[in-house]
């Protein structure tokens, strides 16, 4: 008698190894299931933890509460926020609005004692289309006139003295001067605008090898 | 609430699979706007970022010490390859913005807006910062599943259906996060400066001539005018900040936030700030009611997406 076309012990033989195959497949199908959703469950956990760290750093950082826990928490995730360019500040205008106009002027000294002017693009006097492309100006003019950024005035006033100098008469000296004229708020609401004045911000004897 | 409860609205909140529109909407304008970033920034490119910029790479090392994702200090200073940085990007950036290699392009376009601020700190405003805290979390966003050349590959491939299927919007809730916080760090700044609380801020601001762009109209430069917009802005910003999380209250305020920015937009010469934070709204719009416009418009591409 045949089973299937197999003899009794071909069949049994066969069941047997066809059962054994089946267990194996369910085993395994089952180890990479038991595997996938602990990988799963790890992953879960990763991002839960990538999610709290950066909600609570990105709160400390940005929000002015200067409590210890939020100080401590700053200077711990300085490093990584200055790395990874997560750093922020949201201090439009605040906590007080700039109370003057100013802007940065350079008065340029050429070889032959001649002197020249030399502006940052103002926004003011520019057209509609070149305020939106010149406005880089306005944030770096601004920058310049923090003593804070005093670093950035050397390079500067070098470019200053590569953009103004001829091969003939180069620029010898760049001096760097803050213009500014207060708000006054007056009771009825108009504004006149109040006279200029000036502030050195910096004097630079340009090298020779400035100018290449 | 029970700490499990707590758990559960977690991981609802983070978790619960929605439709991908918003943040692929997102992703769109996001890419425009960096886009826009870099035209603008393409006839001075070299006067910032190039071997004789205003400010030299060395010095801004010594003014911003320490390790930074910078890809300026790992390519040659030559102005050729400065110049091929910007394609580069700007290369990056459409194809994000179309969504193709949408992830890869994420990381590129990410890595490339973090290097031109880390390279000069000295020009960059708000809008400049809240698109490179925002890419940092679009890199892990699923931002090519929905309206992407990527997406159209797939269903080309056999691998996807028509349907839009639902993913977790963990990346997304982030960058919503973000916009929250910028608004109401925003408003505890403000609170700090007694021109704000006296109400008077705002006439500074407006009188600034660094800042102007169009005429504004003489009756909103009256001193009663300008208290209510310095106080009313103060509301605002915290109520975008807080109140925004309210979903009956979500609507109104994106509705007034955008008042708001289309009046500074119109009033302020702060290229791109306002629509850089305006294109995040996108973010708080319920996919079915973006299916539900789009619909109106009549379209009907979405139509047939899941969007839970």
């Amino acid at each position: 008698m045949t089973i299937f076309g197999l003899s009794p012990e071909a069949f049994r033989f066969h069941s047997q190894f066809e059962m054994k195959k089946k267990v194996i497949q369910f085993d395994s199908r089952q180890l990479s299931k038991g595997q996938g959703s602990g990988l799963q469950k790890a992953k879960r956990v990763a991002i839960n933890l990538f999610l709290g760290f950066h909600i609570l750093a990105i709160t400390c950082w940005c929000v002015p509460v200067d409590t210890s826990f939020f100080l401590s928490c700053r200077n711990f995730v300085r490093p990584y926020f200055l790395w990874a360019g997560l750093f922020q500040s949201w201090d439009m205008f605040a906590p007080t609005p700039a109370l003057a106009n100013s802007y940065v002027e350079a008065t340029v000294v050429l070889k032959d004692g001649s002197r020249r002017t030399w502006a940052f693009p103002r926004v003011e006097q520019l057209s509609l289309t070149d305020r939106y492309i010149e406005e880089r100006y306005r944030k770096f003019s601004e920058n310049l006139q923090n003593d804070q950024n005093d670093a950035l005035w050397p390079d500067v006033a070098r470019r200053i003295a590569r953009i103004d100098s001829a091969p003939s008469n180069p620029a010898k000296t760049v001096i760097l001067i803050q213009k500014w004229s207060p708000i006054v708020p007056r009771v009825d609401g108009s504004y006149q605008p109040e006279p200029w004045d000036q502030h050195v911000l910096f004097g630079y004897g340009v090298q020779p090898e400035d100018l290449r | 609430m029970t700490p499990r409860a707590w758990l559960k609205a977690w991981d609802t909140f983070f978790f619960e699979k929605q439709s991908p529109l918003p943040i692929a909407l997102f992703r769109i304008a996001y890419g425009g706007l960096v886009i826009a970033t870099l035209l603008l920034l393409r006839p001075d490119w070299l006067t910032w970022y190039g071997t004789h910029a205003w400010i030299s790479l060395p010095t801004m090392q010594t003014i911003e010490p320490g390790r930074r994702l910078d890809l300026f200090t790992i390519i040659p200073q030559s102005d050729g390859w400065i110049n091929a940085f910007f394609w580069v990007f700007l290369t990056s950036a459409i194809l994000l913005t179309v969504g193709l290699f949408t992830r890869i392009n994420g990381v590129i376009v990410f890595l490339c807006l973090v290097s031109i601020q880390q390279r000069n700190l000295f020009i960059t405003n708000s809008g400049d910062t809240f698109l490179r805290v925002t890419g940092f979390f679009l890199m892990f966003a699923p931002a090519g599943a929905a309206l992407s050349v990527d997406r159209l590959i797939r269903i080309w491939r056999g691998k996807e259906s028509a349907v839009i299927r639902p993913e977790s919007p963990w990346a997304q809730r982030m960058i919503q996060i973000e916009l929250s916080l910028l608004y109401f760090a925003a408003f505890c700044w403000k609170m700090k400066g007694p021109l704000w609380l006296h109400g008077t801020a705002l006439y500074y601001v407006y009188h600034l001539d660094a800042l102007k762009r169009f005429p504004m109209p003489a009756w909103l430069l009256q001193p009663t005018t300008l208290k209510l917009g310095t106080w009313s802005a103060l509301a605002l910003e915290f109520s975008l900040g807080v109140l925004i999380w309210i979903k009956k209250l979500r609507y109104i305020l994106l509705a007034l936030g955008l008042l708001f920015h289309l009046s500074l937009e119109y009033s302020l010469n702060v290229p791109l700030f306002q629509w850089d934070v305006l294109s995040a709204y996108i973010l708080f719009v319920d996919p079915a009611d973006i299916t539900r416009t789009w619909n109106w418009i009549g379209g009907g591409v979405f139509a047939q997406g899941d969007h839970r």
